[in-house]
């Protein structure tokens, strides 16, 4: 008896069935990928990799020193890069610091500029004569770089620091926006000081989003392949990806996998370790009630922060946004004797430059894969916003159950450490034959789309997060007395309440989808152009100005949505207050 | 996830209902699964085969170059009625996808075109994911060792490159083993063998051709060669004393032109990289020129596949697409060579010429490298360098 209406009762509640329902949907867009790929590594397959990995003459390099540079970058990006972020948001939210407005628009286009551009703007500085060339501008002053700051673990990761922070900014900014004044000004009326009020108050209740805003930096820094790549080879500097890129491309796929595995496994002792550390110190700051962030009197701070907070923005988003452009109107590749030209954009097709390839604006699959990308981006966003949303409200809703929120928090975090090759391979296993009575979705839009929401899931997941984090359980538990429904309650008092934060989210998947390569290379099909596709086969080829400037129109589309989210968050200010009154 | 071997399984009846009867539409429909075929392909006239290939009307090609693009003009230009579908991707990702969508049985290429020879011997032939196809009419021109696997158009080079800019005399070296010594130190560049194929395929080479590494180094250095504890051979402690002498290891091939080439430098690096990329110079401001007369060699040639994939839905239309990249009858190769006809990479058939301004072949001297030999040599290799970073 009891046994049944234990049962009946866990029938009738609908938390379970959700978090049944988001476990199955991340089941088959994370853990059968992951399982195929922990397949590809063990029996004949595998080719005893494992042991070539962790223990045979090949181990110290292949895994343990390239696993100490993961981990120096990964921790360093995250750590400096919520840092940065954590500041930034203040100022833009917090302070009377001038210009933050602008500030707060400038802090999120680097994450929509590609890694490579920064990196770049890095060694126009700082290059010096280790690998030949051209030397960066202080060696071509006489003024000698060591290879320290030129090559390896420093670059590598201020390169990738000024190329993240904007993943902890926005999620910090959301959360600081909704810390109400009158919290604050409630502290200060009891005498506590401003520094008690920042450690008992503010600090605490956006600790959710301080360490989404690492993980995110985290899992980034360690999974990035082109910024080590580029700077950490020239003096030996491995990192597990650069291992893992290696070895998939050099034809051990198998031996990559086992990094990958392991990289997923090191993210999850991450993930772990951070849940522990800020477990149960979040705050509910969104109580319903109508109140407008407290702006902290700067005073004789004013110009110091202002000078730190614009010279932050203007090294990463404007000086990077500038040697993206002049690379598209260089004649020659990184050259400015020869002079600029418009060509690469809208010249006509010329024998004599790029091979005869008329500009890029010339080209009408740019126009078609600039809807491609589009539509791409939009769908991808929407989809795992939702499951994001879904699934951190899963968590939510059933506190208690610790295992299930685990494998959901773990399987929502890892999908982009999954190398995009392995994770597009797994789908076409997955999803290239017929499945029942339905077709092949393979070489369809909804397979890219599928492939896309499962590899961003983690931006959406982790914003929706801490979003919800502040949301007072209070206000749900007012609403369940009124008979509302489950679905009702999520859609017409949380959903709105957290709003900016699912609306970050959607920015940064977006963002990630239209830029993004790895993953969808092995589902596309020449009937869905798509831009990043146009910008590696550029590169590839060496066009470097043609590759520029289609990574120039991915960023323009992205700082248009980041832009237009903004927008249309300012139209709803207030509606949730409105509503709640 | 790549090496499950498949057996591609033939079914009689649907050989018998397609066989030669080319008005059957359903033969060449995209709906049926893995058709197998009977077809003499060698036997077929080119008339035959364009009938059967106008018939299919469409080919699908997976190309590791975005000079398909090219192709795919200038091969509808001369059978209008015959869509070519392009992808390019990068050669790993064209091996993979391939390999995938064999084991899935799911839609794929007809055509591949591919670089990194010695993975596609180990990944793609010994599953039988792709098939040759040698037409005919080439095939006296075409020397037997670019007939099999699969056919090779041509081939492309990794070998010794330097600023003729600051060395107008001539390459600054003129043996590969000056470059452990300590002028060289720190100043020859390449891209990590651990990280790119073509950079693994080089290393192996030297490894495979340890003979010649051993004579080299005593014409060198007067002396015999003594291999260090756990260097199997001359080639690979080449490999290490180039390492301990600091050489510069990048990440992309580009990166190595720039460092090489660019004008104005005082005391540039040599390094390894393709000889077609000299064709840049202009365009890019470098001076690159190839080390010839480097002792014992200057690197490596290897060759460009072509494959029918196994369960091509349109195999007339894909071995169409092969004939016309092989290349017509005229010096230059015609229209469908045209793309590939550069200064620095070379025809594999004898009655093609070799482009101006290069090398010719015999005197480039590079080593041609032998794709079923590296296959199974050069993952020994990426296991040796891993020990000596």
């Amino acid at each position: 008896m009891i046994v049944r209406s234990r049962v009946s009762a866990a029938v009738r509640q609908p938390a379970l069935w959700l978090a049944i329902a988001v476990l199955a949907v991340l089941i088959i867009l994370v853990a059968l990928p992951l399982a195929g790929l922990i397949a590809a590594t063990t029996g004949d397959d595998g080719d005893g990799s494992w042991g070539d990995v962790l223990a045979s003459p090949m181990s110290q390099a292949l895994f343990w020193q390239p696993l100490g540079g993961s981990l120096l970058v990964g921790l360093g990006t995250g750590v400096i890069a919520t840092l940065i972020g954590a500041f930034l948001a203040w100022i833009v939210v917090m302070s009377d610091v001038p210009g933050r407005r602008v500030i707060g628009v400038l802090a999120a286009i680097p994450f929509a500029l590609p890694s490579f551009a920064i990196a770049l703007a890095w060694e126009s500085v700082f290059r010096n004569d280790r690998i030949g060339g051209t030397t960066g501008l202080l060696f071509s002053l006489g003024i000698p770089v060591p290879d320290w700051l030129a090559w390896g673990p420093v670059p590598v990761i201020l390169t990738l620091v000024a190329h993240y922070y904007s993943l902890s900014f926005l999620v910090i900014a959301a959360a600081l926006a909704n810390v109400g004044g009158d919290l604050v000004a409630a502290a200060e009326l009891t005498g506590a000081s401003r520094a008690r009020v920042a450690a008992r108050i503010v600090i605490p209740s956006v600790a959710p989003a301080v360490l989404s805003g690492f993980l995110l930096a985290f899992a980034e820094g360690v999974s990035n392949f082109a910024v080590p790549a580029l700077l950490g080879l020239p003096v030996r500097f491995q990192t597990l990806s650069t291992r893992l890129y290696g070895a998939i491309s050099t034809g051990d796929s198998a031996r990559g996998y086992v990094l990958s595995i392991l990289l997923i496994v090191v993210a999850g002792v991450i993930l772990f370790i951070g849940n522990r550390t800020t477990g149960g110190r979040s705050f509910s700051t969104i109580t319903g009630k109508a109140t407008r962030a407290r702006v902290t009197r700067t005073g004789g701070w004013r110009a110091p922060l202002a000078m730190i907070a614009w010279a932050i923005v203007i090294i990463t988003a404007i000086i990077p946004g500038i040697v993206l452009v002049v690379s598209t109107l260089l004649r020659r590749t990184n050259s400015f004797d020869s002079g600029f030209t418009l060509h690469y954009w809208i010249g006509e097709s010329d024998p004599s430059i790029s091979h005869g390839m008329r500009g890029v604006l010339r080209d009408p699959t740019v126009l078609q894969a600039t809807g491609g990308t589009l539509g791409l981006g939009v769908v991808v966003a929407l989809g795992s916003v939702l499951i994001g949303l879904l699934a951190a409200y899963a968590i939510r809703q059933r506190p208690q159950a610790r295992t299930a929120n685990g494998a959901i928090s773990l399987l929502a975090y890892v999908p982009f450490l999954i190398p995009g090759v392995a994770l597009g391979a797994a789908f076409i296993a997955q999803f290239g034959a017929p499945i029942g009575p339905f077709g092949s979705l393979y070489g369809t839009f909804g397979i890219i789309v599928l492939a896309g929401i499962a590899a961003s899931i983690p931006f959406a997941f982790q914003t929706a997060k801490s979003a919800l984090g502040q949301v007072a359980p209070e206000l749900d538990e007012a609403a369940v007395l009124t008979g509302a429904s489950g679905p009702r309650r999520l859609a017409r008092i949380t959903v709105p309440l957290v709003s900016r934060g699912l609306a970050n989210g959607g920015i940064l998947v977006f963002v990630t989808m239209v830029r993004d390569l790895s993953v969808v290379v092995l589902l596309v099909t020449p009937a869905t152009p798509l831009l990043s596709m146009m910008t590696f086969r550029y590169a590839s080829e060496g066009f470097a100005q043609q590759a520029s400037a289609i990574t120039l129109i991915i960023a323009v589309i992205s700082v248009a949505a980041t832009l237009l989210a903004r927008l249309l968050e300012k139209s709803r200010d207030g509606r949730p207050e409105r509503n709640l009154s | 996830m790549t090496r499950r071997p498949l057996r591609h399984t033939l079914s009689l009846s649907a050989l018998a209902a397609c066989g030669l009867a080319v008005t059957l539409v359903g033969c060449s429909s995209p709906a049926t699964s893995a058709p197998a075929d009977d077809v003499d392909w060698d036997a077929l006239s080119h008339e035959e085969l364009v009938e059967m290939a106008t018939e299919e009307g469409e080919v699908n090609a997976y190309a590791f170059t975005s000079r398909i693009a090219a192709i795919e003009e200038s091969f509808e230009a001369e059978y209008p009625d015959i869509d070519v579908v392009a992808s390019d991707i990068s050669s790993s990702e064209l091996i993979t996808r391939l390999a995938t969508e064999h084991t899935a049985g799911s839609a794929t290429a007809d055509v591949a075109y591919v670089s990194d020879a010695p993975v596609v011997v180990t990944e793609l032939l010994a599953d039988g994911v792709l098939l040759p196809y040698v037409p005919s009419r080439v095939s006296d021109a075409l020397p037997s060792e670019f007939q099999e696997p699969l056919p090779a158009n041509r081939l492309s080079t990794k070998v010794l490159m330097y600023n003729e800019e600051a060395h107008p005399d001539g390459p600054p070296v003129t043996k590969l083993w000056e470059l452990t010594e300590d002028d060289w130190s720190g100043r020859v560049v390449l891209v990590d063998p651990n990280v790119r194929g073509d950079y693994l395929d080089l290393a192996t080479e030297f490894s495979l051709r340890a003979d010649e590494m051993t004579s080299a180094y005593a014409d060198h250095f007067g002396e015999e060669i003594a291999l260090d504890d756990g260097v199997p051979d001359a080639g690979l402690q080449f490999m290490k004393d180039l390492y301990a002498n600091d050489a510069v290891l990048v990440d992309d091939t580009d990166t190595v032109n720039a460092a090489v080439g660019v004008t104005g430098q005082e005391d540039p690096p040599v390094g390894f990289t393709s000889y077609s990329d000299r064709r840049d110079n202009e365009e890019e401001g470098w001076a690159l020129q190839v080390a010839s007369g480097v002792a014992p060699s200057p690197g490596i040639v290897f060759p460009a596949y072509l494959g029918v994939t196994a369960n091509a839905e349109n195999p007339a239309a894909a071995r169409l697409l092969i004939d016309f990249m092989m290349g017509d009858d005229s010096a230059t190769g015609g229209p469908g060579f045209e793309p590939f006809y550069v200064a620095g990479d070379y025809p594999t058939r004898t009655d093609i010429d070799t482009p101006a301004d290069a090398l010719s072949l015999d005197e480039l001297a590079a080593w041609r490298i032998d794709p079923e030999a590296s296959a199974e040599h050069r993952s020994d290799v990426a296991d040796f360098l891993l020990t000596i970073q």
